[in-house]
């Protein structure tokens, strides 16, 4: 039935409520604060200068290069490797994959410090090669950058281009074959073809997210700035900041990751095909020798990409004085971060749980609301959702500080405004996973229990939430581990004693407290590991979309 | 028996389409009622419109005299057996069935005993403690009716239930629900768009198109007689010709069918000019060399193709102005088949020649 003013109603009410408060409200305020003149009048002297001096304006070049770069070393990584997981008999496939969802739930800054731990100015790997009397150049730059940003994103493209070979029915390829291709056609006029897009999905997520970060590039980028840490220094410049400046950095930010959006939508936007997957083609099954060639190399990738976990691990029970560690057992560093700092690593447990829990919750309403209930109004709210899904942190850092520094609303300082950044941010991810799911429950089954005399609401709750549960947990907890990793928009956002376990590690690598970060990495990292391969036992190969 | 549901003047329509033009219907007490039409046609959405999953745009749906479409579909007191199933994926199958029981708060004992009864009712009972998805598609639909017949509902009502059956289990399926809405007087409305089931397994059966019911009536009747060149030519096998009526010819009227043959059939009020001619294959008959039946209307043709059906042969043959009729020739007699190509007589009842208005 369809009565006027139900719960439904409601929902939906609150929903857009909700996003204009924090999108909306906060995303006019960035665009105004990047418009007004000293003289309070509408201006485009920002954009201007940002564009004029070169120490600004190339930041956007380098943005552009730096993702470029780690999208084409992503593809060259995570395209064969995904043709030996796909098409080749390897042993331990199950675990390789699922080590390789590990670098994607690891934050890149910590990527980023376990490199300059190995090969930084006082590396473990640079003061070895230098007492055999061996310089090589530094890690810090752009190389760097490029080289933690690769590390962490190709498992987009590998689970991506795998999960696509393997969709492959056999009978495709044989239906080549049978017309007269020689295996080698059949490859590039089949095989190629159909995958392209997963190939190029990937591709463009690992580039949206390679421009989008901010942790990375912070920690190893040294004297080279990019879009998002530009940004953040224009606004916590030694002179006050230049919140003007800084908003206009913002908007171009967003404007660029729009854009990447964009073509993303036109490239591969409805080039999907849909596979109805009976037989996956049979994976070969190569000579001993080449066989453990190829699960070498497969192991090697894989194994390359944990480095960052396990030198951190490592280093984390190491002895330690400011930048210079000891290779004796200790468990010094632990002890310091949870008598120092024990306030930053509850604030991160509490601030990522409620606000999964908030995504998870208005998440599957909103889900329900846009597959079950369509209608003009929550069709408008679909897309309206998915606006987060297109705004780096960095972006909702500085546009809640502008808009909420003032009244009528004033957050900056407060729990809330980390608490609702995080929220917002997550927020499609939520309504993606729960559609996702319901898009796989029959309608009909809720419309049984209606007509068997329950009532619509009781109906939903005690048949569709329930048959959504399994996904809404493991949606949840990867929101969770997506949550407190946070860094860019939390840099902005955090205030004395809400700091959070990601400022602790970005701000004692900063000042050089090597041990220390290692060990608030380490259970950062512990918290979000275990959890994920929780999820991936329990889900097995949809985990893989989830991310 | 008197009338249990009656639909009056039902209207739906969605952004384009017009489901429902306008339906009216009323099912007796007990009965077995049949929504039967090609796919598209509104059954699905008239039953929704019982079901209360859809609100009529106009129109009242009324339940032994009182108002049905105003209350909410979980307290209209309907059972539904869905063209899916719907089967609780997350409940073993003695708590499907005991499902609206609960919700009814049934007292324990009953409900079990009640639960049971309507598992035994689909011999499913042996099964009670399986989880659906160690079903197979039959015995999810047994578990399904079970479900839907355990709230002793005022009304049953079926969508295309044995549509993901294979033909075999189909067709045992459709006599154990005849068995079982005969043993327990649940009055029931099925909907499906298979003429034969329609034929097989009705009490009364409404044939709509387009979301209007062009006829309502036995399944004989409906047959024997529609009322409609729709109706004729859904429900069994049928030709159809088109020609132009040409007069009395005694009892029955002629109609020049092409090629100056003249066809007898059935007087029909109200028709002049042109017509759309409809007869069974049953109506035809193939003749001997030298053959006749008196009264019927003489044809000659040629056999374009055969198919061999079993228990009947079917013949196309070509007429002189080239349209193509089929006859069906039961228990064929291996020696005297025609061959393709051969030239053959025919007679065709005028009895069973119905005439309509010709379409467009
Ligand atoms: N939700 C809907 N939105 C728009 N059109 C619909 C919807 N449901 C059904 N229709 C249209 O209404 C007509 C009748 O549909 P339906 O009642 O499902 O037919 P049937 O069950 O007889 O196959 C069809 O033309 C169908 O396309
Ligand atoms: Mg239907």
């Amino acid at each position: 039935m369809h009565r006027r003013g139900d719960i439904w109603t409601g929902v939906t009410g609150v929903a857009f409520a909700l996003l204009a408060v924090l999108l909306i409200i906060p995303l006019g305020r960035l665009l105004w604060a990047s418009l007004l003149g000293d003289d309070g009048g509408f201006t485009l002297k920002h954009y201007r200068e940002f564009l004029a001096y070169p120490y600004y304006s190339r930041t956007i070049g380098h943005s552009f290069l730096v993702s470029g770069l780690v999208t084409l070393a992503a593809l060259v990584v995570a395209v064969p490797v995904a043709l030996l997981l796909a098409r080749v008999d390897i042993p331990g496939k199950a675990v390789l994959k699922s080590l390789a969802i590990l670098p994607l739930v690891s934050p890149p800054f910590i990527g980023a410090y376990s490199w300059i731990l190995l090969f930084g100015r006082a590396g473990y790997v640079t003061t070895l090669l230098q007492k055999v009397g061996i310089t090589i150049p530094t890690v810090y730059g752009m190389h760097g950058i490029v080289l933690a940003l690769t590390l962490n994103l190709y498992p987009f493209v590998l689970l991506m281009v795998a999960g696509a070979l393997q969709a492959l029915d056999q009978s495709l390829e044989e239906a080549a074959q049978g017309l007269g291709s020689s295996p080698w056609r059949v490859f590039w006029t089949v095989t190629v073809p159909v995958t392209m897009p997963s190939v190029l999905g990937g591709a463009l997520l690992v580039f949206l997210t390679a421009f989008a970060d901010f942790g990375a590039p912070m920690i190893i980028g040294e004297g080279y700035l990019v879009l998002p840490t530009i940004v953040y220094s224009l606004f916590v410049n030694e002179m006050g900041g230049n919140p003007a400046m800084a908003s206009t950095g913002a908007t171009l930010l967003v404007v660029c990751t729009t854009a990447i959006l964009l073509v993303q939508y036109w490239a591969v936007g409805r080039k999907r095909y849909a596979m109805t997957q009976l037989r996956p083609v049979p994976p070969v099954r190569p000579r001993p020798f080449v066989r453990g060639l190829l699960t070498g190399y497969a192991s090697l990738v894989i194994g390359l990409s944990l480095v960052p976990a396990f030198v951190v691990a490592v280093t984390s029970f190491f002895e330690s004085r400011g930048p210079v560690l000891y290779p004796n057992f200790s468990l010094g560093n632990y002890r310091e971060v949870l008598f120092n700092v024990p306030r930053a690593i509850t604030n991160s447990f509490a601030l990522s749980s409620v606000s999964s829990l908030l995504d998870v919750l208005l998440g599957t309403l909103i889900a329900y609301l846009v597959v079950r209930r369509r209608s003009v109004a929550t069709a408008a709210l679909d897309s309206c959702v998915m606006i987060p899904y297109a705004i780096p942190g960095t972006v909702i850092g500085v546009a809640f500080i502008v808009a909420f520094n003032k009244p009528p609303i004033v957050l900056t300082g407060t729990f809330l405004i980390l608490l609702l950044a995080y929220f917002v941010r997550r927020l499609p991810y939520s309504v993606r996973a729960g559609s996702a799911i319901l898009h796989q429950i029959d309608p009909s089954v809720e419309e049984a229990s209606i007509s068997l005399g329950v009532s619509p609401l009781k109906s939903f709750a005690k048949v569709t939430a329930r048959l959504m549960l399994p996904g809404i947990v493991s949606g949840g907890i990867l929101t969770w581990v997506q949550t407190i990793t946070e860094i860019s928009a939390t840099i902005f956002l955090y205030f004395g004693a809400w700091s959070t376990i990601t400022v602790v590690i970005y701000r004692q690598v900063s000042s050089s407290n090597f041990g220390s970060a290692a060990a608030a990495s380490t259970i950062l990292l512990v918290a979000v590991f275990i959890p994920v391969l929780a999820v991936n036992w329990m889900m097995g190969e949809r985990a893989v979309t989830a991310v | 028996m008197s009338t249990i549901l009656t639909i009056e003047k039902v209207r739906k329509r969605y952004a384009e389409v017009e489901a429902l033009a306008e339906v009216s219907l009323a099912v007796q007490g007990g009965e077995f009622f049949t929504l039967l039409g090609p796919s598209g046609c509104g059954k699905t959405t008239l039953l929704r419109c019982v079901a209360g999953f859809l609100r009529p745009d106009a129109g009242r749906i009324l339940c032994n005299g009182e108002r049905l479409d105003t209350l909410p579909a979980h307290l209209r007191d309907i059972g539904m057996v869905f063209q899916n199933y719907a089967i609780f994926p997350h409940l073993t199958v003695f708590e499907n069935v005991a499902y609206g029981l609960r919700a009814r708060r049934v007292p324990p004992a009953e409900l079990r005993q009640r639960a049971i009864e309507a598992l035994r009712l689909v011999q499913m009972e042996p099964l009670a403690n399986r989880s659906p998805d160690q079903l197979s598609g039959g015995q999810q639909q047994r578990v399904a009716l079970a479900r839907a017949m355990a709230i002793r509902p005022r009304l049953l009502l079926m969508d295309e239930p044995l549509s993901n059956l294979d033909a075999k289990l189909r067709v045992e399926m459709r006599t154990e629900i005849r068995r079982l809405q005969r043993e327990l007087g649940i009055t029931t409305i099925y909907v499906t768009h298979d003429q034969e089931e329609a034929l097989a397994i009705s009490e009364r059966l409404a044939v709509m198109n387009a979301g209007r019911v062009e006829q309502v009536g036995f399944p004989w009747d409906v047959y024997q007689a529609p009322t409609s060149a729709f109706v004729a030519q859904f429900i069994g096998a049928s030709n159809a010709l088109t020609g132009s009526l040409t007069g009395p010819d005694g009892g029955w009227v002629g109609v020049d069918v092409g090629g100056g043959w003249i066809l007898r059939a059935r007087p029909a009020e109200g028709l002049a000019g042109r017509v759309l001619v409809v007869f069974r294959p049953e109506a035809v008959e193939l003749l001997p060399e030298g053959g006749n039946i008196p009264g019927a209307t003489l044809g000659e043709g040629v056999v374009a193709s055969r198919e061999f059906l079993g228990a009947i042969l079917r013949y196309y043959l070509r007429l002189a102005d080239g349209s193509l009729i089929h006859l069906d020739e039961h228990k064929p007699d291996p020696t005297g088949l025609r061959k393709e190509g051969e030239r053959v007589r025919f007679a065709v009842r005028p009895a069973d020649v119905m005439l309509f208005p010709a379409e467009g």
